[in-house]
């Protein structure tokens, strides 16, 4: 009991602390996260750049604010996918079964086959590189893992007596399918979302680490991470600051998930 | 004496102040006896038996007393002294026979593993004794059965087996926790039949558990009676059943349904409106229905097999008409039908209310764990439609009332409520949109019995109320006896017998209906 209260304080704090980064850096950078100054090149940490600078003497700090954003947007963005799309697919197959569910679930499998990353290049080299091509392209490599579990859960729900009461009272079937059942997986379908949303920001910062994410000037944790590994030896701030961040998000939202 | 259970309280640790669920009971086994322990859910009756086997939750405490055998007190002994005298001295059945045996062993290796721990028997001799066991319990060819997975066994023949595991070491005291509460009628009467003999045969003492009074007073001598964990009367069975001293005795007595009883009130019994007035209306007839079930079914449809064969009967406005049949009778599957929840059928069902109703078993999966109780009693009105939020309240307000229920209920979630709130939950939701056809379909049968007699009660009045009609289906053969106008019983797909309840009763024509009324305790 009380150590997983320890662990719901700790994921809490591990997230405000990230929230408020994101959402100050809404409002307020401390420098312009894309002003060049080529006179503080690679500066350690100091008062005036807390977290020092980067190859181009752009402000680490003020960019991991910037990063965490747009990271957080297309973590959020490509779970939001999948989630709406799974639990449609996985409430749909899962419910009626038959040939739908056959046909629907293969599909599944086959995206499931692939590999993730590679299942990314694909669907990127169709729609081309960009920020809003990584959200499709990774909300789509995300549906089938939802829509499995959904899927699941409506089976064995569908066979629960107050599912053949509400077909009595004579509810519709997408009422019995989204108002009925639906309330009834919600602290299931939070846990993978949570999860979820740990993964869409690796896999983020793995795809624009790789240049096919989010594109230069623009800052994303991954995007730096990739940047900064030129630099590994000479600036290690440079790497630990993107790192440390996406690591704190990770955590923090896994601790809080614990605790349910 | 075998065993002495002195003043022994046992409390849940992880509440505070402690929740004690047994309160300084005391009570002694002879040598030979068998001793029931009746009660009803959350009376303590289970507690007492797991803390003698040591079996109880971890943060369950036994605060004070003693339990002695042969003088040995269990509570004092070392885990590992404990675990010698555990299943080979005292065993113990459970209620599910289908959750009590490892699902991935075979009957076999899960029979002689008793003998693997607790004997130095050669393998050989583990095998031959086994299936002796087997065989004593009734089950006629071990050999096959030795390899066999539970899986593939009926529920009697599974406590059959949980008999033969318990009984395999010649144990001196055998616990029996709610042994046939999961049977059918005729199997239950085999296995209290098996458990007496096992009692004569070998000597074996015998603590009986069981809410059932009729269960008790075929089986027991002596019984204790136990509410809210305290023992509130103890003594011979027949005496506490001619003469019961406490108001709790007298109550749990009175609620059981019984055959006997109905004898005397059916004088009293008003006829129903629509048998007097000589006009009868019929309100459902089944004409020559076949109801199908595919297996395996994906995208072609699977085997198909047949579930109800040739059924036909009907229902007058304001008849209460009973289904009876042991599981697998198909009874379940042609109410579905009748309700319009199963469309694989051939032949006639036409009902004159366009939405016949159902009450389920099982309060705890037929409401949505996820809603309040005043969400799922407006839901049908939503359905329907044409009523203000106001007049939704209202009518909640008027349902909860008129199941006995009152209005702040309605802010509860479901897991917040009882066994016998919930069903009246249910019964206020089959009855929201004014159904006159409410199809019970073992609607009292997980209940405790003094619940059970006031849900049957609020059934009654309701009817009386609205002018309901009832299909009421059952396996409890007292119940039925007590409720219905006719009734109609199935064996196997099939409609054997229908009539009225008493005829049926007292003439039985067909060989199953027999065998149906001879298990009645």
């Amino acid at each position: 009991m009380r150590k997983k209260n320890l662990n719901f304080i700790l994921g809490a704090i591990l997230i405000g602390i990230v929230l408020l980064l994101v959402l100050v850096g809404i409002f307020y950078t401390p420098y312009d996260p894309n002003a060049m100054n080529g006179s503080i090149k690679n500066t350690a940490p100091s008062f005036a750049h807390w977290f020092g600078t980067d190859n181009f003497g752009r402000d680490i700090f003020s960019r991991v604010m910037e990063g965490s954003r747009t990271t957080f947007f297309v973590a959020i963005a490509t779970v939001a996918i999948g989630t709406i799309v799974g639990t449609l697919v996985g409430a749909f197959t899962g419910y009626y079964g038959g040939a739908l569910d056959s046909v629907l679930m293969r599909i599944n499998d086959g995206i499931t086959s692939f590999p993730s990353i590679l299942l990314t290049l694909v669907i990127i080299s169709i729609f081309g590189i960009g920020k809003y091509n990584i959200i499709l392209a990774l909300g789509i490599v995300f549906i089938p893992s939802f829509a499995r579990v959904v899927r699941s859960e409506y089976m064995v729900q569908k066979e629960m007596d107050y599912v053949k009461m509400a077909k009595l009272m004579g509810a519709s079937d997408i009422r019995i399918l989204f108002i009925h059942i639906l309330p009834n997986i919600s602290s299931m379908l939070f846990s993978t979302i949570t999860i979820g949303f740990n993964n869409a920001v690796l896999a983020e910062a793995g795809m624009s680490y790789l240049g096919l994410g989010v594109q230069p000037p623009d800052a994303s944790l991954g995007r730096m991470l990739s940047e900064a590994q030129a630099y590994l030896f000479s600036a290690p701030w440079y790497a630990i600051a993107p790192g440390v961040m996406i690591v704190i998000t990770v955590l923090g939202i896994s601790l809080i998930n614990e605790e349910r | 004496m075998l065993l002495d259970v002195n003043n022994v309280s046992i409390g849940f640790a992880d509440t505070k102040p402690m929740q004690m669920v047994v309160n300084n009971i005391s009570f002694q086994v002879d040598q030979g006896e068998i001793l029931g322990i009746v009660g009803e859910s959350g009376s303590g009756k289970s507690m007492t038996a797991l803390s003698i086997m040591g079996l109880h939750k971890d943060t369950a405490r036994i605060t004070s007393g003693e339990i002695r055998v042969e003088g040995n007190n269990l509570l004092s002994m070392s885990e590992n002294q404990k675990r010698s005298y555990l299943g080979k001295e005292i065993a113990m059945v459970f209620q599910e026979p289908m959750t009590s045996l490892n699902p991935v062993m075979k009957i076999g290796d899960q029979v002689s593993e008793m003998l693997a721990i607790h004997t130095r028997l050669s393998r050989k001799e583990q095998k031959e004794k086994t299936l002796e066991a087997l065989f004593e319990v009734g089950l006629n060819n071990p050999e096959e059965l030795y390899n066999k997975y539970p899986h593939e066994l009926s529920g009697g023949m599974r406590q059959r087996v949980m008999i033969a595991m318990a009984m395999i070491c010649k144990p001196k005291i055998l616990i029996a926790d709610e042994p046939t509460t999961a049977l059918d009628v005729s199997v239950q009467a085999q296995i209290l039949a098996l458990l007496k003999k096992m009692n004569k045969e070998h000597g074996v003492s015998i603590i009986l558990i069981s809410h059932d009074l009729g269960v008790i007073r075929t089986m027991c001598e002596r019984t204790i009676v136990m509410s809210q964990g305290k023992i509130v009367e103890q003594g011979l069975v027949e005496d506490i059943f001619r003469n019961p001293k406490q108001e709790y005795t007298k109550k749990l007595i009175d609620a059981v349904p019984s055959i006997h009883k109905k004898m005397v009130e059916i004088e009293t019994v008003v006829q129903s409106p629509s048998k007097v007035n000589g006009q009868v209306s019929k309100m459902l007839s089944v004409n020559g229905v076949n109801i199908y079930y595919y297996q395996n079914g994906r995208i072609r449809r699977g085997v198909k097999k047949q579930i109800v064969k040739q059924a036909s009967f009907h229902i007058n406005e304001g008849e209460v008409v009973g289904i009876v049949g042991e599981s697998g009778s198909g009874k379940s599957t042609l109410a579905k039908a009748i309700a319009g929840l199963n469309m694989f059928y051939e032949g006639e069902i036409t009902c004159t209310e366009t939405r016949p109703q159902m009450v389920f078993q099982d309060p705890y999966s037929s409401l949505n764990q996820a809603k309040k109780v005043q969400w799922i009693l407006e839901e049908p009105l939503k359905i329907k439609g044409g009523y203000t939020k106001q007049e939704r309240r209202r009518l909640v307000k008027e349902k909860l009332s008129e199941v006995g229920l009152l209005e702040e209920i309605g802010n509860r979630y479901v897991y917040q409520l009882s066994g016998g709130q919930r069903q009246r939950v249910c019964i206020a939701a089959a009855l929201m949109l004014h159904s006159k056809f409410v199809i019970l379909d073992e609607a009292v049968s997980a209940l405790d019995v003094t619940i059970q007699r006031q849900i049957l009660n609020l059934l009654m009045e309701l009817k009386d109320k609205h002018n309901l009609t009832y299909l009421f289906i059952s396996h409890d053969m007292n119940v039925i006896h007590e409720i219905c106008d006719r009734v109609i019983v199935m064996n196997e797909g099939k409609i054997v017998e229908q009539g009225d309840t008493g005829e049926v009763f007292r003439a039985p024509k067909d060989e199953y209906t027999k065998k149906l009324l001879a298990a009645i305790l």
